[in-house]
């Protein structure tokens, strides 16, 4: 990766950095590489830009922990810019990185004081406590956030994350709807909604589980995990005393339809290697087996 | 029809300097109203009021694609008689008077400098200015005798004109485009500074997309649009209101599970061959 | 073309855009009638077009810039754009006071004085 950016002039590099921070792509490793190699000689040819690669160059340095970077550009934006709340949050992040986790939460509260609407600082503050590894309290933290800052997708996100970490499933699940709600023609979301719902396990929630499977894999037929996790929670289903013998060769007839649409991804994927396939078939016969 | 002859002067310091004119104030003026914008403060309650509107219109949108269940209990939560959100949260009801908020006349002042001031102030500046002229060699000392004496000399009617358009105008545009001359034989396509100076307003908007990118200052008319479609997005105006008017479209909300029958349709759609699955499943067995 | 993100449905021809893609797509669409009505009008008052001619000159540019965005788009004009008629209507009357503009501008530059 380092070698790419190796000839490249100075204005080229601004520009490489210009495209990855409106697409807010993080290319940590690269942006500093890019700084350290090139830019770091022409700052003063960057005029009023200067301030903010520097900013994208310091969350680059935090990201790859290298502190003395990051502390360089911190302090050229504190000089710079001393009353700014966004510098602010970015000493509070430096201080995270140093592991002053006390400092960094009054830094954020002050800023929170200041500036009421500034969703970031909240959100440090629940990584803060995530860092601390606590848990439960980042979820108290997040639930406060969010009853202010309700449609924020992110947030929801990480509270899903964090509810599964603690085996809250059910909590899991509903941040996972209002995903759904924000996003609803993603499959991946359907997918991981299905997977809680399996994880709950249960004849209902199975259900569910198998009918967000089946909407992930109409969204996007190449979704093998959600492949594997229909088969797994169909022949969950069929094997359940609650199923009704009537569905019963309806969930075989998908079941079989679902190991078949695996066999064909694999095939696809790999179609010289045939060893794999046999594995694969062997691995699907055994799960056929098992109903 | 009369036809005019006009000083090829004309064209070097009326016709194309107010193009020039034109273009620059648009572009000044994209850059002053971005000096003077101040970001707006807003309450963190008016935050919260929006963005549990985002999510409360998002439920009814896509409410399908959740179970029953959920769906009912995020209603619940936003519409229940005792616990509701929209039921429960009292804000006091904004005041109606924009004058009494000396934010809102600051920012209107705002708008007016930047946008209907300079609109003003260069059109007339420009029919004072370009209006009378005299065709002659001296065109420039001249130009800056008018700059300096204002409008003191006018010689012809002739030397009204610096532009013409090349369509034919009927005569109901004469008195917009021709105003003070009244001569009844004289082409309708002959137009004034200012005619002219408008048809730049009108046509460089879209020049700025270009120029400045989407959504600058410059155009007033986006703007405008903007504010408009923006609306949904910012903070209602009276969030009493919009609460009401949101709960009754949840209240008559129907819930049709989007994924009833989802399993059927992977079939339906690819299982279409059944000897092929079948032979599968006896081989995949054995 | 920069619009890439669409998602489709297979059922009932059911078709979701992007709402960002879209969005994207039109601010190029625009940009490229801008684009059009200023060169097109500039045409115009090089070649001293008068009256109708030179409005039908702008409805022939635009037209052909509508086709020209379907080549483009080649057979799958579906997959970035909502309609095909709003592609060509929308902004038709904006794009012709720039059109106008350049027109005037180039032919009193030219052939008035």
């Amino acid at each position: 990766m380092a070698g790419v950016y190796d000839n490249i002039t100075w204005s080229e590099a601004r520009n490489v950095l210009r495209t990855w921070r409106e697409n807010s792509e993080r290319q940590s490793r690269d942006v500093v590489y890019i700084w350290e190699s090139i830019l770091k000689q022409h700052v003063d040819k960057l005029g009023n830009e200067k301030f903010l690669v520097l900013e994208q160059v310091f969350l680059a340095a935090l990201d790859c922990h290298s502190l003395n970077l990051s502390e360089k550009c911190l302090k050229i934006l504190m000089t710079e810019f001393p009353g700014s709340l966004r510098v602010h949050k970015c000493h509070a992040m430096h201080l995270e990185a140093i592991e002053l986790y006390d400092e960094a939460l009054s830094v954020l509260d002050s800023i929170i004081k200041k500036d009421e609407t500034n969703a970031a600082p909240r959100k440090r503050r629940v990584a803060i406590y995530k860092a601390y590894g606590r848990i439960p309290e980042a979820i108290k933290e997040l639930t406060e956030y969010l009853k202010k800052f309700m449609s924020d997708q992110e947030a929801w996100h990480e509270l899903s994350d964090l509810y599964l970490q603690e085996q809250e499933y059910g909590k899991a699940a509903v941040c996972i709807e209002e995903l759904i709600l924000h996003n609803p023609h993603n499959h991946l979301l359907h997918q991981r909604y299905a997977e809680i719902k399996y994880s709950m396990g249960g004849y209902d929630n199975m259900l569910t589980a198998k009918s967000y499977f089946c909407q992930a894999i109409k969204l996007n037929p190449n979704n093998i995990r959600a492949l594997y996790g229909l088969l797994l929670t169909v022949n969950h289903i069929s094997l359940s005393q609650k199923c009704p013998a009537s569905k019963k060769k309806e969930l075989a007839k998908l079941s079989t339809w679902v190991s078949k649409q695996i066999d064909q991804q694999y095939k696809l994927k790999n179609s010289n290697d045939d060893t794999n396939i046999k594995q694969v078939e062997d691995l699907l016969a055994h799960l056929q087996l098992e109903v | 029809m009369a036809e005019l002859l006009l000083d090829p002067n004309i064209r070097g310091w009326v016709f194309l300097p107010i193009v020039v004119i034109t273009f620059l104030v648009g572009i000044v003026r994209h850059y002053v109203s971005i000096l003077l914008s101040t970001q707006k403060k807003v309450e963190l309650t008016q935050v919260q009021d929006s963005q549990i509107m985002i999510r409360s219109r998002l439920l009814r949108e896509n409410g399908q694609y959740i179970p029953k269940s959920a769906f009912l209990a995020r209603r619940h939560f936003f519409n229940n008689e005792e616990t509701g959100y929209f039921k429960t949260q009292r804000r006091a009801p904004v005041t109606q008077n924009p004058m009494s908020d000396p934010n809102m006349i600051s920012e209107m002042l705002k708008g007016n400098l930047t946008n209907v001031i300079p609109m003003v102030l260069i059109g007339g500046w420009i029919n004072w200015m370009f209006s009378g002229f005299v065709t002659s060699n001296y065109c420039f000392s001249i130009f800056l005798l008018l700059f300096i004496f204002g409008r003191s000399i006018k010689i012809n009617y002739n030397f009204y004109f610096s532009a013409k358009v090349p369509f034919p105008l009927t005569l109901r545009f004469k008195p917009m485009l021709q105003r003070g001359i009244e001569l009844v034989t004289l082409d309708a396509a002959w137009v004034s500074s200012a005619s002219w100076y408008f048809l730049n307003v009108f046509g460089l908007r879209s020049i700025y997309t270009l120029v400045l990118g989407e959504n600058n200052a410059a155009d007033t008319s986006r703007h405008l649009q903007d504010q408009v479609s923006g609306a949904a997005m910012s903070m209602p105006p009276d969030p009493k209101a919009a609460f009401k008017s949101e709960w009754e479209a949840l209240e008559i909300c129907e819930h049709n599970w989007a994924l009833n029958g989802v399993d059927e349709d992977l079939l339906g759609s690819k299982y279409k061959n059944v000897d092929d699955i079948d032979m599968y499943s006896q081989s995949s067995s054995s | 073309m920069a619009g890439k993100i669409r998602t489709k449905q297979d059922k009932d021809d059911v078709i979701a855009y992007s709402e960002i893609a879209v969005r994207n797509n039109s601010a190029v669409v625009e940009y490229c009638r801008i684009s059009m009505a200023a060169l097109s009008g500039g045409t115009a008052g090089v070649l001293g077009l008068t009256g109708l001619y030179g409005f039908g000159f702008y409805v022939l540019a635009t037209i052909s810039l509508w086709m020209m965005i379907l080549i483009k788009a080649g057979g799958e004009w579906n997959k970035y754009f909502v309609s095909r008629r709003s592609l060509l209507t929308s902004g038709f009357f904006s794009g012709l006071f720039t059109y106008v503009l350049f027109w005037t501008f180039l032919y009193g530059m030219v052939h008035v004085y």
